[in-house]
C-alpha cells in the first residue's frame, strides 16, 4: 500500500528546485551587452515613426539601424552648421542662405552591401514629405522646398526661408532609407512589408531578432564604414515596470538600464553594487505647474483667480523649488529658468530661477485682495476661498510626490491646493479640454528650441492653458528666424525672460536621466538626444 | 435516449453560453466607449498631435464614426476573425494576443497545476488529520498564504531569491543571451527557471484557498454513513480517502476551478509586471491605461470567453462526476 508522507512532495519540490537552480545562471558573452528599456519597438523605420510609432523605443532602435546624414554634436547646438558631426555625409556647404549641399561619404554602405547614394536621400525625403505617410514629418520639414541629387554622392536641400536650423531639419528628423529596396513598393505598403521586421539599414547594428514583449537582439554590422562596433551583440530587453527593470539589473541579468527613476533609494541600491555606476545625462523633460488662464467652467471668461498675475507670481515666489527638486531628485535635477529642459542649448547663458520669497509672495496676495478674514488658515476674498485644483496623472510617481510637497508649501502661504490624481487618459482629456485650475505637467522636448512655440504662443497646438502674449509670439518668431541678435542664445533668453515675467507657469524641475551601466564597459558615452546612439564606440574592459 | 438527452443539453448550454458571450461583448463595447479618456491620449503623451495627425489617426481606427457604427464594424470584423488593429502597437490584435497567449497559458497552467495538485492533496491531508498538529500548522500556513498580498510576495521573492541569493532569475521569461543553437532541453530548463518565481507568487494564494475549500468539503464527506460503511468493510485508508471520500468532496473545488480559470489571465497583471512576464495580463493592463479600444476588446473577449467556457466545463464536470445531477 502506498503511504503518503509529507516528505514525498517536499522531496519532489526540492529535486525540481535543485534542477532549475543548479543550471548555470545568466549566460555570459564577452562582447555583448543587455540594455533594459521600457518600451517595445514596433516599427523602427524612418518615415514610419508616426502617431503611436513615434515612441522612444522605435526612435532609439532606429538610431542603431539607420545612420543620419549628420549627428548632433556634444554641444547639442541645433542652430547654425557647426554643432554637427559627419555621419553619412562627410561634409556640407552652403551655396546661399536658402541652399545647403551635402556630400555623401563614398564608403557608406547599406547592410546588404549596396552603396548609399544621393538617390536614397531624395527618395527618403519624398516619403517624409508625403502627408498621407508622415504628417508629423511634413510639419517638421515644412521649410524644405526640394531635395535633389547631383550625381551619385551630392544632395541639394532648398529652403523656403533662411533660418538657423536648416541643417538640423535636414539631418535630425529622417535618416535615409534604402531606395533600391523600397522604391518599388507603394508608400503606404512599406508599413505592412517585411522590411519592418527585417530592415536593411546603414547603421552600426543590424536587427537579428525581435521577440515580442521580451527583447530585441542586434548584431554588429560587419560592413559599417565608420568602424565595426567593439560590442558585437546588443540585447534591448523590455520590461515596462521600473521595479522589474531594477531587479533585472541588480540580479545581474542586464548590463545597463535607461532612466533610473526616483525614489532616490533606487539610485542608492545601484550605487551599493560595486559592479555598477550611475551616468547622469541631461534629459529632454521639464516639469511645471501650468496655470489655466481661462475659467474651467466658462472658457470664454478669464480664470477667476489665476488670471491675476499677482496670484501667479505669489505662487511662484511661495515655493521653495530648490528644496522640492532636492527632495524628489536629489542631485539629479535643477530648477529651470523658463520652459527649458536640460537638453536645450538655450539654457546656457539664461538667468537662474528666482528663489523663494515668502514676504513678497504675501505682499502680492494682499495687494490682490486676498486675506484670511475668517482665520481658517486659507486666504479668502469677497467670501471666496483661495482654493485651486491641481490635476496630475497617476502614472507619474515623480509628479505624485511633487504635488504633495507643493500642496504643503502653498498651505503655509494660505493657498489650499486640492490634489486630483487622474487616470492618464482622463488627465489628458481634462487638460486638453481646459478643465483644470493648475496642471502639474511635464513636457518632452526635441533638441530644438523652436518647439517652444507649441506650448507658449497664442496659437500653439499644446497651449492647454490658453496663455497668450503677442510679444512672446513675436520674440519666438524672431528667435526661430535668427533675427535681431547676433548670438541666437540672446534672442532665446529674451523669450525666456518674457515668459518668466508673465508667470504662466511655475517651472519646477529639469531632471537628468540617470543611466546605470556596468563598470566593465569602457568609453561609455550616452547621448542626451538618443541614449544608445554612440554604443558603437563602447568597448569591454579586458 | 441518453445520447439524445445529452446532445440536447449540450445544445441548450451552448446557446446559453453564446448568449452570455454576446451580452458580455455588447456591454463591454459600450462601457469602454462610455469611460472618460481618449484613445489617442497616450500617443500625445510627450508630444501633442497636430489636428491633421489626429484626423488621420481617428479615421484610421474608425474613431471618427458614430459609436453604433463602430459597434457594427467591430461585430462584422469579429465574425470574420478580425479584431482590428491595436492603436498602441499598430498591429493586428489577433497577432498580439496570439504572441502573448503562450506565456499566459504557461504561467496560468503551471499555477493551476500546482494549485489543484498540491492544494488538493494538502487539503485532503488536513481533513484526514483533523485536529492534529499537522492540520493546525497547515491551517495557519494556509491562512497566512491567503492573506499575503501577491504584489508584496512577488517583490520579496524577486529581491531575496533573484537579487540576494541569485538562485533564480529575478524577472523575464528567457535568457536572451542563450545561444540560438541551444537545445530544446536547455531552452526548456531556462524557461522553467524563469517560471518558478512568478508561478510561486501566484500559487501561494491560490493553493491556500484550494486547501481551505478541500479541507471543509472533505470533512463533511468523511462524516457521512457510506464512509463509515467503507471503513467497516475493512478497506484501506488510502482507498477510503481517495476513491470514496475525495471523489464526493470535489464539487466545491470544481466550482473554484471554474472561478480561477479566468482570474489567472486577469489576476496576474501585477505579477506579470513585476516579473516582466510577457503575457496577456500586462498587455491588457497597458491597453486599459492607453484606452486602446481594439486591444482592450480583444483581451476582454478572451476573458469573457474563458468565463463562459469555465462555467460550461464546470457544469459538464458536475454532470460527469455525480449521476444525481440531472442534465437539465
Amino acid at each position: 500500500m502506498t503511504r503518503w508522507t509529507p516528505r514525498t512532495p517536499l522531496a519532489a519540490l526540492v529535486a525540481l528546485f535543485s534542477l532549475v537552480t543548479g543550471v548555470t545562471g545568466q549566460s555570459k558573452h564577452e562582447n555583448s551587452i543587455v540594455i533594459l528599456t521600457g518600451q517595445q519597438p514596433t516599427a523602427p523605420i524612418p518615415t514610419l515613426m508616426e502617431g503611436q510609432a513615434a515612441s522612444a523605443g522605435n526612435l532609439e532602435l532606429a538610431d542603431q539601424l539607420f545612420l543620419r546624414l549628420a549627428g548632433l554634436g556634444p554641444t547639442l547646438l541645433t542652430a547654425g552648421d557647426r554643432g554637427f558631426v559627419p555621419l553619412l555625409a562627410r561634409s556640407w556647404t552652403r551655396r546661399d542662405s536658402l541652399t545647403l549641399v551635402f556630400d555623401l561619404d563614398p564608403r557608406a554602405r547599406w547592410q546588404d552591401g549596396v552603396p548609399v547614394t544621393a538617390r536614397d536621400v531624395v527618395f527618403t525625403f519624398e516619403r517624409a514629405r508625403n502627408p498621407a505617410i508622415a504628417p508629423r514629418l511634413v510639419a517638421l520639414l515644412r521649410h524644405i522646398t526640394s531635395v535633389t541629387a547631383e550625381g551619385e554622392r551630392r544632395v541639394v536641400f532648398r529652403y523656403s526661408r533662411a533660418y538657423p536650423e536648416q541643417l538640423y531639419d535636414a539631418t535630425f528628423h529622417a535618416a535615409p532609407l534604402p531606395a533600391h529596396l523600397l522604391d518599388s513598393m507603394p508608400p503606404e505598403g512599406v508599413a505592412r512589408s517585411s522590411f519592418v521586421s527585417q530592415p536593411v539599414g546603414s547603421g552600426p547594428y543590424r536587427l537579428v531578432r525581435n521577440v515580442p514583449g521580451q527583447f530585441v537582439e542586434l548584431g554588429a554590422n560587419e560592413r559599417f564604414f565608420l568602424g565595426k562596433p567593439s560590442i558585437t551583440r546588443v540585447i534591448l530587453r523590455i520590461a515596462s515596470d521600473p521595479d522589474a527593470r531594477l531587479n533585472l539589473l541588480l540580479s545581474g541579468q542586464a548590463d545597463a538600464m535607461d532612466n533610473v527613476v526616483p525614489p532616490l533609494d533606487n539610485m542608492r541600491r545601484i550605487q551599493a553594487d560595486p559592479t555598477l555606476r550611475l551616468v547622469p545625462v541631461p534629459s529632454n523633460t521639464v516639469g511645471f505647474l501650468l496655470f489655466n488662464q481661462k475659467d474651467p467652467g466658462n472658457p470664454s471668461q478669464p480664470h477667476p483667480i489665476l488670471s491675476d498675475i499677482r496670484v501667479r507670481r505669489a505662487i511662484t515666489l511661495g515655493l521653495d523649488r530648490q528644496l522640492l527638486v532636492r527632495a524628489v531628485f536629489g542631485p539629479y535635477a535643477e530648477v529651470p529658468y523658463g520652459p527649458v529642459s536640460p537638453i536645450l542649448w538655450i539654457r546656457h547663458g539664461a538667468p537662474t530661477a528666482e528663489r523663494q520669497n515668502l514676504g513678497e509672495a504675501r505682499r502680492l496676495l494682499a495687494q490682490a485682495g486676498w486675506s484670511d478674514s475668517d482665520g481658517d488658515g486659507v486666504l479668502d476674498r469677497n467670501g471666496v476661498s483661495l482654493r485651486l485644483g491641481l490635476v496630475l496623472p497617476t502614472t507619474s510617481a515623480i509628479r505624485r510626490q511633487m504635488a504633495l510637497l507643493v500642496q504643503e508649501q502653498l498651505r503655509q502661504l494660505g493657498i489650499d491646493i486640492d490634489v486630483q490624481r487622474l487616470e492618464f487618459p482622463v488627465w489628458i482629456e481634462r487638460r486638453s479640454g481646459g478643465k483644470f485650475d493648475v496642471d502639474l505637467a511635464a513636457t518632452v522636448q526635441d533638441p530644438s528650441p523652436s518647439g517652444l512655440s507649441q506650448g507658449w504662443t497664442c496659437s500653439g497646438g499644446s497651449n492647454a492653458a490658453k496663455y497668450c502674449n503677442p510679444r512672446v509670439d513675436s520674440l519666438i518668431e524672431r528667435a526661430v528666424l535668427g533675427l535681431g541678435k547676433p548670438d541666437p542664445r540672446q534672442a532665446w533668453t529674451d523669450v525666456l525672460r518674457q515668459i518668466e515675467a508673465d508667470a504662466p507657469a511655475v517651472f519646477l524641475y529639469a531632471p537628468s536621466y540617470v543611466y546605470a551601466v556596468k563598470r566593465r564597459f569602457r568609453n561609455v558615452t550616452i547621448s542626451p538626444a538618443s541614449p544608445w546612439q554612440l554604443l558603437r564606440e563602447w568597448s569591454v574592459a579586458n | 435516449m441518453v445520447g439524445r438527452e445529452l446532445s440536447g443539453w449540450l445544445l441548450r448550454r451552448g446557446l446559453q453560453a453564446a448568449a452570455a458571450f454576446a451580452i458580455a461583448l455588447t456591454i463591454l463595447f459600450f462601457l469602454m466607449r462610455a469611460a472618460p479618456g481618449d484613445p489617442l491620449s497616450r500617443i500625445s503623451e510627450g508630444r501633442p498631435l497636430s489636428p491633421a495627425e489626429v484626423a488621420t489617426l481617428r479615421a484610421r481606427y474608425g474613431l471618427d464614426q458614430p459609436v453604433t457604427q463602430q459597434f457594427v464594424s467591430f461585430v462584422g470584423g469579429l465574425l470574420r476573425g478580425d479584431l482590428g488593429v491595436s492603436i498602441e502597437y499598430g498591429r493586428p490584435v489577433t497577432a498580439l494576443l496570439a504572441e502573448r497567449l503562450p506565456a499566459t497559458v504557461l504561467l496560468g497552467g503551471s499555477v493551476l497545476l500546482l494549485n489543484f495538485t498540491v492544494g488538493l492533496w494538502l487539503g485532503v491531508r488536513q481533513a484526514v488529520r483533523r485536529g492534529r498538529r499537522e492540520d493546525r500548522w497547515l491551517t495557519t500556513a494556509s491562512l497566512i498564504g491567503y492573506a499575503m498580498p501577491s504584489f508584496w510576495l512577488g517583490l520579496v521573492l524577486a529581491w531575496l531569491v533573484g537579487i540576494q541569493l541569485r538562485l533564480l532569475p529575478a524577472a523575464g521569461m528567457q535568457d536572451p543571451l542563450l545561444s540560438l543553437e541551444a537545445s530544446f532541453v536547455e531552452r526548456s530548463i531556462d524557461v522553467l527557471r524563469h517560471l518558478v518565481l512568478p508561478a510561486l507568487t501566484l500559487s501561494v494564494v491560490s493553493i491556500a484557498a484550494t486547501m481551505r475549500y478541500q479541507r471543509t468539503a472533505m470533512l463533511e464527506v468523511l462524516q457521512l454513513p457510506f464512509i463509515t460503511t467503507a471503513r467497516a468493510k475493512g478497506l484501506p485508508d488510502t482507498v477510503v480517502t481517495w476513491r470514496h471520500a475525495w471523489r464526493n468532496a470535489l464539487f466545491p473545488v470544481i466550482t473554484l476551478f471554474g472561478l480561477w480559470l479566468p482570474i489567472l489571465v486577469t489576476g496576474s497583471v501585477f505579477v506579470e509586471s513585476v516579473f516582466a512576464w510577457p503575457g496577456l495580463g500586462s498587455l491588457a493592463a497597458a491597453a486599459v491605461w492607453g484606452r486602446d479600444y481594439p486591444l482592450l476588446m480583444g483581451a476582454s473577449l478572451l476573458v469573457a470567453a474563458l468565463v463562459v467556457a469555465a462555467g460550461f466545463l464546470t457544469d459538464v464536470a458536475y454532470a460527469m462526476l455525480d449521476p444525481r445531477v440531472r442534465l437539465a
